[in-house]
């Protein structure tokens, strides 16, 4: 099964976030991105899936600005992937979601891809659009927060699950299609040493922004712009109290609930 | 590296060691430490990962790490777990004699199943009698047609009960004192040898530690390591490859206590306000904060030194012992800004400093890296 999972580079969880000084965007200076959240779910899904299907390949595809794009693919290639595709984007990035299914759509055409899988939404804007923008360009079908992948060695189809607000359903798909993962219903592995070595010296296949651009004509350029980031705001009203028991605690903490909360009458 | 920024690949490692000291070690340090209880299961995930045997060299299966990636992997393991990092990165310094001195039929030999599989390994140098005298050891080598016959004593050997593989420092004749001095490899099951039971310490309790006794053991000719006598001088250049990884152990302690104390200062509040934000406390942490940062550089500026193909005897004698005061100062101030919470046992920060306080004496006491430094500094100036 030739297998191509779609990654992006997100800022790590920890990260303290700040506004562009024009406010229109996140600060990507001093940004720590990594590989995150769904994006590992969707690589440890396709690892596992070559384990059980011998003869298949996994290749990954990013689009973004260096370096944060071809890092997250080295950590692909780190957790095993066997090729990678760095699709650039405009050197600031792109942030709209129809750019980047058209970017990804566009390079899919050299990377064999009878399934393809995502996370089913990104770790940071969470929008959850561009797999099944992809799938759509493509004319694929496509499914979103599955669960339980397998692929059905008799038939080569596969079977997998949505777990949905009134119950589970189950599914079955023939190939080509697209795949949103859930997130971590599987354990993804972590790569070993000798292996982050390795990825170091792998090549990195690169389609230029220039040669994207060019190919997409009028479709290169986004339909949405993004006007404000803000960051929420601080939060305050966090009260201490000075107490010297623990029931003069729990007295204080009604009495606040009752009159300044107002949460009971 | 005049610029102290790491290449996206020493984030990469560094990023590793952080996740695995996290998620790995991190939540069973208390546990381990309260038990003494050494948790095979945890070096064993630390191999599967490539985090032990970091010195081996590509041709032998190892990740023929440099100096100053091994810091910065052992700065991350350390503040998730002292005694763990130093039971996992035994493996480095017992295995170095034979990286040195060893030929390539010894090293293809020895150092391959240590990166097939997980096994682990002892540097036995010091003896009950002596420990920084490493020229006065008493263990005898005595040559009997092809074979050498080992007796003698050995302790406060790292990973000593778990142990497949022993390096073994023994005297062919005290009359020679240190030219006498021998380097054996020494399988653990051969007959004479025996390890002795677990050690009760006051810190490093994840990691294990116990004497090893030789009585009678054969040992083929073929596994002393270099010719007779050179054995001091490979202990000495064994040393020089891995004191500096302590430097870095001791700064990842005190890391760990900055982080601790830091964040408990900003929640703890006396005299209506954070005791962050009273003059006291942040002299403290600034004080802390100075030190991690030149321990951190010092031992960087070592690693470097050395993997430039320098000896850096001057240097990782500095970063050593710098980096492991340091660690005890920036623990102790970490206790006092947890004022009596701190002394309990209940919090982080008492297990710190007792996990410190074994910087300054193991891999050559700080009093030796002040002779060290010493004579170094006077030669400059004769």
């Amino acid at each position: 099964m030739e297998i191509a999972v779609l990654i992006k580079p997100v800022p790590e969880a920890e990260t303290r976030l700040r506004a562009r000084t024009d406010g229109t965007q996140l600060d990507a200076e001093g940004v720590k991105f990594v590989l995150a959240g769904y994006d590992e779910s969707a690589i440890e899904q396709a690892l596992l899936l070559r384990e059980a299907t011998p003869g298949s390949k996994v290749r990954a595809l990013a689009f973004g600005p260096a370096p944060r794009t071809e890092e997250v693919l080295r950590a692909a290639l780190a957790l095993g992937v066997d090729e990678v595709t760095w699709v650039e984007s405009p050197a600031e990035g792109a942030d709209d979601p129809g750019v980047v299914a058209r970017a990804l759509a566009f390079a899919l055409a050299r990377v064999p891809h009878e399934l393809l899988l995502g996370g089913k939404q990104a770790g940071d804007d969470e929008e959850g659009l561009v797999t099944a923008a992809i799938a759509e360009s493509l004319g694929i079908a496509d499914f979103g927060s599955v669960v339980n992948l397998r692929v059905d060695s008799a038939s080569g189809s596969l079977t997998f699950q949505r777990a949905t607000e009134e119950g589970v359903e189950s599914w079955t798909a023939p190939l080509p299609c697209a795949i949103a993962l859930q997130q971590a219903w599987n354990d993804p592995r972590t790569a070993k040493l000798p292996n982050i070595l390795k990825s170091r010296k792998m090549p990195i296949a690169k389609i230029p922004w220039a040669e994207v651009s060019a190919a997409l004509g009028e479709a290169a350029r986004p339909r949405s712009v993004a006007e404000r980031f803000e960051l929420p705001p601080a939060r305050t009203g966090a009260k201490m109290i000075e107490y010297k028991s623990p029931e003069e605690a729990a007295e204080t903490i009604v009495r606040l609930l009752r009159e300044e909360a107002k949460v009971f009458p | 590296m005049p610029d102290f920024s790491l290449t996206p690949e020493q984030e990469s490692l560094r990023d590793l060691a952080r996740k695995f000291a996290r998620t790995e070690m991190a939540p069973h340090a208390a546990e381990c430490d309260k038990a003494g209880r050494f948790p095979e299961e945890i070096y064993r995930r630390g191999w599967e990962l490539g985090l032990m045997n970091l010195n081996v060299p590509t041709e032998y299966g190892g990740s023929g790490l440099s100096v100053m990636d091994q810091c910065l992997i052992v700065e991350e393991l350390a503040q998730g777990c002292g005694g763990m990092t130093t039971s996992i990165i035994a493996n480095c310094l017992a295995l170095e004699p034979i990286i040195l001195g060893g030929t390539a039929e010894q090293r293809a030999q020895w150092l391959t199943p240590f990166c097939a599989e997980y096994h682990l390994a002892s540097f036995c140098l010091t003896e009950p009698g002596g420990g920084s005298d490493a020229g006065a050891l008493k263990t005898r080598a005595r040559k009997e047609g092809d074979h050498y016959v080992l007796d003698g004593e050995k302790c406060f050997i790292t990973n000593a009960p778990h142990a497949s593989l022993y390096t073994v420092f023994a005297t062919i004749d005290p009359q020679l004192g240190h030219k006498g001095i021998t380097a054996f490899i020494v399988p653990r099951d051969t007959p004479g040898v025996a390890p002795g039971k677990d050690e009760d310490k006051m810190g490093h309790r994840a990691s294990s530690t116990s004497t090893v006794h030789f009585e009678g053991v054969r040992v083929p000719v073929a596994n002393r390591l270099g010719a007779e006598g050179e054995g001091f001088l490979m202990a000495m250049r064994t040393l020089d490859q891995t004191r500096t990884p302590i430097g870095a152990l001791a700064t990842g302690i005190g890391q760990a206590a900055l982080d601790h104390a830091a964040k408990y200062a900003l929640g703890r509040r006396s005299f209506g306000k954070p005791i962050a934000e009273h003059q006291a406390i942040q002299i403290k942490l600034a004080n802390m904060v100075q030190s991690i940062r030149a321990a951190r550089l010092l031992t960087w500026q070592a690693a470097v030194t050395i993997d430039r193909g320098e000896r850096g005897s001057l240097e990782s004698a500095i970063a050593k012992c710098y980096a492991s005061d340091a660690a005890m100062h920036v623990a102790d101030d970490a206790i006092q800004i947890f004022g009596g919470y701190g002394y309990m046992k209940e919090y982080p920060v008492e297990k710190l400093l007792r996990d410190a306080k074994l910087t300054q004496i193991y891999e050559g006491a700080n009093e030796i890296q002040r002779i060290v430094i010493s004579k170094e500094l006077l030669r400059a100036y004769a």
